[in-house]
């Protein structure tokens, strides 16, 4: 304790020298310190995106085979496939129908992956509401048509309107809802229970509800698309009316600024939506949430590999995540994490060089004084201990003021680091050419649009068309393991520090010290 | 007051330093005896071993062979409590003086009772007492050690070499650094602690005119000691 006590009137006593080196380690420690707060920012928040980002897989027909199958139809005569589809049996017209589906098995089978933690099933069909008005789907749905062959036949006999129905196992986890896009204003939605039992309820637009004078508990008729003259009809129970937060941002075209086809998307289970489409034991497509990111190239290989085991057609299916979504965001915080490391390590490499180097000084200036401290009697011990405790008031007082400090310049810095980095990424995106789009594999621009739309992000054909680049942030929060880092890193400088008087007490003779003149 | 007895006994000491090929004998075989209340000086010149017979009675250095006993005790064996030794029982005082210059004229009086684990109250009390029984009182006390005069330093050197009241006082060209009217005001001071205080006092030097302060009286030559007549 009193070799501590001299120790701080030592420290006291040389406030020159002292300073001098509090300052070189406080802005060495200054820097350290930010940079570590920096990375820990910076891997704290990729850690988030992996939760919420990149962590999305869908099972779907890929777009490849969707064209195929209308080229093949195009190229038929439309009066002669009415005449065969006719003379179809059940099974025949369902397997015509399904052909740009997904049998639910399939998705079923899929979602065993230990990757996932949550599943849902979605069926978009178009259903004819002969009592129900509204905005038409047209320009959609004629696009919709095209590609399904099922309900082409079915939307040209139909007398009223046509709406877009999504179904899926339960409400709450269609992707508007999820996103917040659409918010339920009234009643409820439908759980997975009116799924299994394929309860006939749906839910409404509140619009579309109000000119129709729909209220929750009222009864719609829907058309279920049989093939021709095999048309039946079901009724359906309104048990909710939403709203639409946000309405789905059209194409840049002056077209689509009105053309709102989700607008007034109805909602129901899907085993109802799949007897409305006459398409019992099909999906459109199977949604996968996976428990991070990182699982999403595990769960791609898991695709490949039930491929090329035959186990999932691959020239029909496609698994599509939005991994790249998620290294768009997290490679620039990915770099800013390396580059931080980097220069944490350089800043504590010039802290210990410092701590060193002034301690070398300043034990060297006062060999003398340790000659004459042993020549009195003070053991190693206490000539250590006294050092020690200069040299931890130094790193003490630096490493407080670094702290400082550092919450000031530490968020300067990452979001410094953080723009470089978004920088540099976006002249390599550039660098890439706009014509050679990754992913992008189909020819037409639109097309290549429905590609990477996901359901997740309001669906395929939601025309949610310029890919809004998520960037990302990062916010320096100090947190408790920072101060816990803080503490070693003073530890370990003042340890540093302290070794080189251990070293000199060592080697000290002070016979030959004290005869110095 | 105090008895006059054999307080250190020096026995056929060596010395030896090697550099390299090199070999110095810096003592060679030197034996005398020292008693409290008495004044031994010994007298030789430059690079004739005076230091390092003093830092071997100090325990500075070891010797390669020989004995020295002090109260009995030999401070050569392995097992000495060297640590304790130069606290309690030996005081030095240096040419340079060798005051902490960061420390006050206090402080550094203060310093070996700090080591020994003296309550501070009694630390301060003692030094004061000590350095008033140099002359240093008032602002001198607080003062710099850096800042004192040399007069001033060695006598709070003195003092330092006290606080832990050892009975042997080993003084190395005490009046080196210092004008011939401080050196004989110090001189005086080693003199009196002797006579008054019956420390065994111990002065190396090659100022013969300190012969006059000398009880009993040594000549060195190359590391060999031979009494001398005064
Ligand atoms: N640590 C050492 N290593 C090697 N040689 C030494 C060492 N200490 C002293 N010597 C040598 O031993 C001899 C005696 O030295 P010492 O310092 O004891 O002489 P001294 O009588 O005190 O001289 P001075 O009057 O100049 O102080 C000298 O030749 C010196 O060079
Ligand atoms: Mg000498």
């Amino acid at each position: 304790m009193r070799s501590v006590k001299r120790g701080l009137r030592s420290f006291v006593r040389h406030p020159l020298a002292n300073l001098v080196v509090v300052l070189l380690l406080f802005v060495c420690l200054t820097f350290s310190l930010s940079m570590l707060a920096v990375k820990m920012a910076a891997d704290s928040q990729v850690e988030e995106v992996k939760r919420s980002v990149g962590n999305y897989a869908e099972l779907r027909v890929s777009l490849e085979h969707q064209m195929q199958v209308y080229q093949e139809q195009r190229g038929q005569d439309p009066a002669k496939r009415q005449a065969e589809a006719r003379k179809m049996s059940e099974e025949e017209l369902l397997e015509e129908r399904a052909k740009i589906l997904v049998p639910e098995q399939v998705t079923d089978d899929f979602s065993m992956r230990p990757e996932i933690i949550s599943y849902d099933k979605v069926l978009e069909a178009v259903v004819v509401l002969p009592d129900i008005t509204g905005p038409g789907v047209e320009t959609l749905l004629s696009l919709r048509r095209r590609l399904s062959p099922g309900s082409a036949q079915a939307s040209s006999s139909a007398g009223g309107s046509s709406f877009l129905f999504e179904g899926n196992t339960h409400g709450a986890s269609a992707s508007d809802f999820l996103r917040g896009a659409k918010r339920l204003v009234e009643g409820s939605l439908y759980t997975y229970q009116d799924y299994l039992n394929a309860n006939p309820v749906v839910v409404v637009e509140k619009t579309l509800a109000e000119e129709n004078g729909l209220r929750v508990g009222d009864a719609i008729t829907a058309r279920i698309t049989g093939a021709e003259g095999r048309d039946s009809e079901m009724e359906l129970t309104v048990i909710g009316i939403y709203e639409t937060v946000e309405a789905e941002s059209g194409g840049t075209g002056q077209d689509f600024q009105t053309f709102n086809p989700a607008g007034n998307k109805f909602y129901a289970p899907l085993s109802v939506v799949q007897e409305l489409n006459s398409t019992p034991g099909y999906v459109e497509l199977g949604s996968y949430y996976l428990d991070s990111a990182d699982s999403s190239r595990t769960l791609s290989l898991a695709f490949q590999d039930m491929v090329s085991e035959g186990l999932v057609e691959g020239d029909k299916y496609e698994l599509a995540t939005d991994y790249s979504d998620f290294e768009s965001i997290s490679d620039p915080l990915l770099k800013v994490s390396r580059t931080s490391t980097i220069a944490l390590a350089g800043a504590l490499g010039a802290c210990a060089l410092i701590i060193v180097l002034a301690m070398f000084i300043i034990v060297g200036g006062r060999t003398r004084e340790l000659g004459v401290l042993k020549a009195i009697g003070a053991t190693d011990r206490q000539v250590l201990l006294q050092y020690a405790a200069e040299v931890l008031c130094v790193c003490l007082v630096a490493a407080v003021l670094a702290a400082g400090a550092s919450t000031v310049v530490s968020q300067q810095l990452g979001d410094w680091l953080l723009r470089e980095n978004t920088a540099a990424a976006d002249q390599a995106s550039q660098a890439q050419g706009p014509g050679d789009l990754p992913g992008g594999r189909t020819g037409i621009p639109a097309l290549r649009n429905m590609e990477e739309n996901l359901y997740k992000k309001g669906g395929r054909f939601s025309f949610s068309s310029s890919p809004t680049r998520q960037t990302a942030e990062l916010d320096v929060i100090y947190r408790g393991i920072l101060l816990v880092y803080g503490i070693l890193i003073l530890l370990g400088i003042s340890l540093l520090g302290t070794a080189v008087p251990v070293v000199w007490i060592n080697r000290l003779r002070p016979a030959r010290v004290l005869a110095m003149e | 007051m105090y008895e006059k007895e054999d307080l250190l006994e020096v026995r056929k000491v060596s010395k030896t330093f090697r550099s390299g090929s090199a070999e110095v004998k810096a003592v060679d075989e030197a034996s005398f005896r020292a008693q409290k209340g008495e004044v031994t000086v010994i007298l030789g010149p430059s690079g004739s071993g005076k230091t390092t017979l003093l830092y071997l009675i100090g325990s500075l250095e070891r010797p390669d062979a020989g004995e020295i006993n002090v109260f009995g005790e030999d401070i050569c064996r392995p097992d000495a409590d060297l640590v304790s030794y130069r606290r309690k029982r030996v005081g030095f005082v240096f040419q340079t003086f060798n005051l902490i210059p960061s420390l006050t004229a206090l402080e550094n009086v203060t310093l070996p009772m700090d080591l020994d684990g003296v309550p501070a109250g009694e630390q301060r009390r003692r030094a004061e007492e000590l350095l008033a029984g140099m002359g240093i009182e008032g602002r001198l006390l607080r003062a710099r050690a850096s800042r004192l005069s040399g007069g001033e330093k060695q006598r709070v050197a003195i003092a330092r070499a006290l606080a832990n009241d050892p009975d042997l006082i080993l003084a190395d060209e005490p009046t080196g650094n210092l004008d011939s009217a401080t050196g004989r005001v110090v001189v005086d001071i080693l003199t009196g602690l002797a006579k008054r205080e019956g420390k065994c006092v111990i002065i190396v030097t090659h100022d013969e005119g300190m012969l006059r302060a000398a009880d009993w009286a040594y000549q060195m030559r190359d590391g060999q000691l031979r009494g001398i007549e005064i």
